[in-house]
């Protein structure tokens, strides 16, 4: 099934992109450390998880032809350990949508929740979109 | 893992080098194809001349050494805030530096928090920022 995109234009604060669903599987996971050049053990690095909340953001959302996306700030907050295997919901909102001249903002609110719907993480994301 | 916890202990630090093909490797792992990481062609059209790692590239190398530092206390509550104030480009060598600024204690409760900073070769800061760890708690 196709993924549902929505364009910048059509973003407005409130906004919730569709919950994305990833098991955290041991190749997802390997493949993860090897592209970071990192050891692994028996739990998921967080920032693995971060990114998964962010690429369902991303692979939802299409920008106008030759807007370039930049990562201005990210605020990160882990709430318990994540064992290889487990099953993770993403979630994002558009908190703020700011224009100021040629730069637009984009501030975005991302929780994970596991399978028992417990937080896993929150965070923050601030993209950057010169135009 | 830090054996001694006190204000102003330096974390070891992380080095990596960056490569388009780290960068491309990262793109696949994390599925984040954004054409300014990855398209070297798109990219040289735009005002940044060229691909750039990901953010959240140089965020895992912050991560790496706040494990090495805190383990699994850092895995399981940490908090970070970051600044990405310069891009990160193939061929750059990044070293990620952090010390804690201060122990605190709140409700029974140790946190270190740390400052650390992330510059390429020539010295200019790529990534800045604050972590917080929770260390242990006297009901625990």
């Amino acid at each position: 099934m196709p993924i549902k995109t929505i364009s910048y234009e059509e973003l407005i604060p409130g906004y919730k992109f569709p919950p994305a669903t990833y098991e955290l599987s041991t190749s997802l996971v390997s493949k993860y450390l090897n592209a970071v050049g990192s050891a692994g053990d028996e739990f998921v690095p967080p920032l693995a998880i971060t990114a998964c909340a962010i690429a369902a953001m991303t692979g939802s959302l299409s920008l106008p032809p030759g807007t370039i996306a930049i990562h201005a700030s990210q605020e990160l907050e882990f709430f318990k350990l994540v064992p290889i295997g487990a099953t993770i919901e993403c979630h994002t909102t558009v908190a703020q949508k700011i224009t100021r001249g040629k730069m637009s903002m984009l501030i975005l609110e991302l929780e994970v929740l596991d399978k028992g719907k417990e937080k896993v993480q929150s965070g923050k994301a601030t993209i950057a979109l010169p135009t | 893992m830090l054996t001694e916890i006190r204000e102003g202990k330096t974390l070891n630090s992380v080095v990596k080098h960056i490569t388009q093909e780290k960068i491309d490797l990262y793109a696949e792992a994390s599925g984040d194809f954004n054409p300014i990481h990855v398209d070297e062609s798109f990219a040289a059209t735009t005002p940044l001349g060229g691909t750039i790692a990901h953010g959240m590239l140089n965020l895992a190398y912050v991560s790496e050494m706040m494990t090495s530092a805190f383990g699994r206390n850092w895995l399981a509550e940490g908090k970070l805030r970051a600044k990405f104030k310069e891009p990160a480009r193939p061929g750059d060598t990044l070293t990620i530096n952090g010390k804690i600024g201060c122990v605190e204690k709140k409700d029974d409760v140790s946190y270190a928090n740390c400052n650390f900073e992330c510059c390429n070769q020539k010295g200019e800061i790529i990534v800045t920022g604050e972590t917080i760890v929770k260390l242990s708690s006297d009901k625990e």
